[in-house]
């Protein structure tokens, strides 16, 4: 069990990563899916910019809100930034470890997701209250996959906690590597749902009817907005660190497991990116079940540790 | 050993009984108000003291020549604490909501009964023997089946109150059984620990009642029917004190009987934790269907109720296996889900009180946009809305957490399937209560009024504000304390069985640090967000809401609750949905209605009972109506006594 506190330079570019690196995600998503349509598309760190005006423009908020309309953004930032202290980015031991972590972390995001269908809710829009039952609805199914995923590998490696339950050695080999690729499929699963990626949802659609997560911040403008835009490109690094850290191959050298992170992590952009360029959106109707298939995917890895 | 405490609680008892008697002949509320404050601070004290370390201090009397005993040691302080907070703030609140002058002399009636069920339930915490406590059991039920009567004019609440008696006579059925039982295993009606010994065949069967019979109380699948409709139809106040702290008494039945017995059979522990994670999954999923928001918060009940069964059943899995970590984290677990709830849960139903006394209606499709118009209730009931649906950084939270960990725990040692089970239930149970709550609180404060209801409705008075306000800075504090809570529960969970002194203190003290400096980092972060959206100063104009270009939005055109349930429908056994399949180029006006019956109270038990009736009707044919042929029963019977004693030599030999 790794203390509370451990290598202060590491644990300083763990923070530096955290708060400065999320906007170039989405940016490398969008990149690649210009590309793959033959367009040239925006630059990469278009994100950022977007974020420096949004925080110079003036917040307009409608005559139905109240307090609660700010809750769901505030939240977004906050319990994403505390949850990416618990999570490892590459190697490096996250900087806050202790047994049972993993609820905590799971917990957070639920805590933003909650106020931020009620801050939809709030608006009194019925897009938006579309958007919050469904939101709602694909979280619900999603927290067993996610939970399950925790078991097994909680299971696997005698620990709830995310530093040692993602970085074991040896997770990929042996007995453990088909539960381990289940797991991963099912958390894949989850990362495109939570962070509403085709074939979930679609962020770029401009059918209010057919969203999910971007009818529900619709009517968040200025600083508002841009707290719910870095919170999302921050859940994009802080849930893609869980899919990809039992993949990276140790080094044994700090600087270099922190350039196999940073190329895992852009690796995971650029498949984001694929996928959404070869599929289309699902049905509203089939999103259950492809989430259930994560269900069983690791409920399934669980009773491969069981036996 | 002192006695103290229980002279104290026993005083605290008596002032609510005072408090009771006063409320028939007073003028005002003040006498009865001032008695159960009173009562409620003596106990308190007594219970914070068995709590913080106070030896157990007991009393031996004897009625009629039988030994009786009432004593107080932390499991009894750990549920009275809860009681005597719930029923102090639920008389003040009570002044306001429910008037002593009110019709029929309503008021009165429920002062007396509020007054006599907190007398019964403090006598229920000390009793130490079967019969005192199954006549305090009884007072309980009897005095809230009057409680849930209060508004005996409406069939629905006398049908409420029918069933809610008829169920929990059935339980006292049961656990008169139990406490016959339990009289044979311990040698007699006092309730002393069995001490460490062989396992008897009796034990078996005396948890399977006492599982039965508290289980009613508690209201675990399928015994829970009852609760939503009576829980639904009490005055607000009530409905706190009875989903807050009367279901709890069946947990408390099931730490206290349990803890007697030297060992838990196997496979016990597994059951009730699967019983559980059913019941919380059943009631949470029940919850989100509901229109009435006082039923939905009643299912939500259901849920909590079998979040901690779940606790108590880790906890027994832990007894059973011989692993003190594991019982302590079950144990600990649920009573600290025990007061989480009690506290998050009785200000729901206050805060569901003051919307249903400013707009008179249950139906939440009628309501909306209360957050504008009350904004005081909208923002106490928030830390509630956190707690319910489990978020950090309030107490349920945790004390989900503790449970989290007992049964990652047990998958390395005991039952890793029923823990494993449990494990999806849970996470599934907090997700859909995040439905389910988003759903109350979406569609009662926010957005725009649905009705003429809602549309001039405000803020109670402070008689009502203030003990919310207070349930709201326990809520809080339950979840900011959180690192001094361990000790406290290391020796609440003693008396339920295997526990070593300050395991969960020493085990958890680290974890829980580092969770609460997270969960301070989370508001401090929340706090600076905040803050650096407010330095730009928001536009001047205020707009309506952006409704895609269509310029003739009303608030009719919002999202409903229903419409939020509707995705779960197919889930649900017990929520139908109807609505054609639209047909041709241009269908025609569409409807879509949705009723829901419980898949249990109302899908198997109505009928069944309905049945039974018919055929019982049956009888009556031996009550035709003249005297000559009663006055020929009156004869026969007679007959039949005496020819017994001559006939029974040769029959039985």
């Amino acid at each position: 069990m790794p203390g509370p506190l451990v290598f202060p330079a590491h644990v300083a570019l763990h923070l530096l990563v955290a708060l400065l690196l999320p906007p170039l995600v989405p940016g490398l998503i969008a990149k690649v899916k210009a590309r793959m349509a033959g367009r040239t598309g925006p630059p990469v760190l278009q994100l950022y910019h977007d974020l420096a005006k949004l925080a110079r423009k003036e917040a307009v908020f409608s005559r139905t809100t109240t307090w609660v309309f700010l809750a769901g953004p505030v939240a977004t930032v906050a319990a994403g930034l505390v949850a990416s202290l618990l999570v490892p980015f590459g190697h490096t031991p996250a900087p806050v470890a202790f047994e049972g972590d993993a609820v905590l972390f799971a917990y957070l995001f639920g805590l933003a997701r909650f106020l931020t269908i009620l801050s939809a809710l709030d608006t009194g829009s019925s897009f938006e209250g579309m958007g919050a039952a469904r939101e709602a609805a694909f979280s619900a199914l999603a927290e067993p996959a996610l939970f399950l995923g925790f078991a097994a590998l909680a299971k696997a490696t005698a620990s709830l906690s995310l530093t040692p339950m993602l970085l074991s050695q040896g997770l990929a080999a042996g007995r453990l590597t088909g539960p381990l690729i289940l797991v991963l499929a099912a958390w894949a699963i989850v990362y495109l749902a939570e962070n509403s990626r085709i074939p979930v949802d679609d962020p770029n659609t401009h059918l209010e009817l057919t969203m999910i997560h971007e009818v529900m911040v619709l009517d968040h403008s200025g600083r508002p907005l841009a707290l719910v835009l870095y919170g999302a490109s921050l859940k994009l690094v802080v849930l893609g660190a869980l899919l990809i850290d039992p993949l990276l191959p140790a080094t044994g050298r700090g600087w270099l497991d922190w350039l196999v992170f940073l190329g895992g992590l852009g690796l995971l952009a650029v498949a984001v990116g694929l996928v959404e360029s070869a599929t289309a959106r699902f049905r509203m109707t089939k999103v259950p079940q492809f989430l259930v298939a994560g269900v069983l995917a690791s409920a399934f890895a669980f009773l491969l540790l069981l036996v | 050993m002192s006695t103290l405490d229980v002279i104290l609680i026993l005083a605290a008892a008596g002032c609510w009984v005072g408090s009771a008697l006063v409320a028939l002949g007073a003028r005002d509320d003040r006498p009865g108000l001032l008695l159960g404050l009173a009562g409620a601070i003596l106990a308190s004290v007594g219970a914070l003291h068995a709590l913080l370390g106070g030896p157990p201090s007991r009393l031996d009397v004897a009625f009629w020549g039988v030994p009786a005993r009432l004593e107080v040691d932390a499991l009894s302080a750990a549920f009275l604490l809860p009681l005597q907070v719930v029923a102090a703030l639920g008389t003040l609140y009570g002044r306001e909501y429910w008037p002593l002058a009110a019709a029929k002399g309503s008021g009165r009636a429920l002062r007396f009964f509020f007054g006599t069920l907190a007398a019964a339930m403090t006598l229920l915490f000390l009793a130490r023997q079967g019969l005192l406590f199954l006549v305090a059991w009884e007072a309980m039920a009897i005095s809230a089946f009057f409680l849930v009567n209060t508004e005996h004019g409406k069939p629905e609440v006398r049908r409420a109150g029918w069933v809610y008696l008829v169920c929990t006579h059935t339980g006292t059925l049961l656990l008169t059984a139990m406490v016959i039982l339990l009289a044979r295993r311990l040698g007699g009606l006092l309730w002393v620990p069995v001490p460490p010994g062989p396992p008897a065949a009796l034990d078996g069967w005396i948890l399977l009642l006492a599982v039965a019979g508290f289980g009613f109380k508690a209201g675990l699948f399928p015994l829970h029917f009852w609760l939503p409709p009576a829980h639904a139809a009490a005055p607000s106040h009530v409905s706190a004190i009875l989903s807050g702290v009367m279901l709890k008494t069946g947990i408390y039945g099931l730490l206290r009987v349990s803890g007697l017995l030297p060992s838990v059979p196997r496979g016990v522990g597994g059951a009730l934790l699967a019983l559980g994670a059913l019941t919380a999954v059943y009631g949470v999923g029940n919850a989100l269907a509901q229109r009435d928001y006082k039923r939905l918060l009643a299912y939500s009940s259901v849920e909590n109720l079998g979040i901690v069964a779940m606790g108590v059943g880790l906890g027994w899995t832990g007894r059973a296996t011989g692993d003190p970590w594991l019982a302590a984290l079950g144990f600990g677990g649920a009573i600290f889900h025990v007061w989480n709830h009690a506290l998050f849960k009785s200000l729901l139903f206050l805060g569901s009180g003051s919307v249903l006394h400013a707009t008179g209606t249950r139906d939440m499709e009628q309501l909306g946009g209360l957050g504008r118009r009350m904004p005081r209730t909208a923002l106490l009931l928030a830390p509630a809305l956190l707690a319910v649906a489990a978020l950090p950084p309030l107490g349920a939270f945790l004390s989900e957490w503790f449970l989290y960990r007992g049964l990652f725990a047990s998958l390395h040692r005991g039952y890793p399937w029923s823990a494993g089970l449990a494990l999806v239930a849970l996470a599934f149970t907090g997700g859909l209560a995040a439905v389910a709550f988003a759903r109350f609180y979406g569609i009662l404060f926010l957005g725009q009024p649905r009705s003429p209801a809602g549309a001039h409705a405000h803020d109670p008075g402070a008689a009502m504000l203030v003990p919310m306000a207070l349930l709201a800075f326990l809520c809080l504090a339950a979840g900011l304390a959180a690192p001094l809570l361990p000790p406290l529960l290391d020796r609440a969970a003693a008396p339920a069985g295997l526990s070593l002194p300050g395991i969960l203190a020493t085990g958890l003290a680290r974890d829980l640090r580092l969770l609460l400096g997270l969960e301070l980092l989370l508001l401090g972060l929340g706090a600076s967000a905040l803050a650096w959206l407010r330095r730009r100063p928001a536009s001047e104009q205020a707009p309506p809401t952006w409704d895609c270009g269509y310029a003739g939005g009303t608030a009719r055109m919002q999202y409903t609750g229903s419409s939020f349930a509707e995705p779960w429908a197919a889930l649900l056994p017990g929520l139908r949905t109807r609505m054609r399949r639209l047909k041709a180029l241009f269908p025609r006006p569409q409807a879509f209605r949705s009723e829901f019956q419980d898949a249990v109270g109302g899908g198997l038990v109505d009928p069944w009972i309905g049945r039974l009736a018919a055929r019982a009707l049956r009888l009556r044919r031996l009550q035709p109506g003249y005297l000559s042929i009663y006055i020929l029963y009156v004869l026969l019977t007679l007959l039949a006594v005496f020819l017994w004693p001559l006939l029974r030599e040769r029959l039985l030999g």
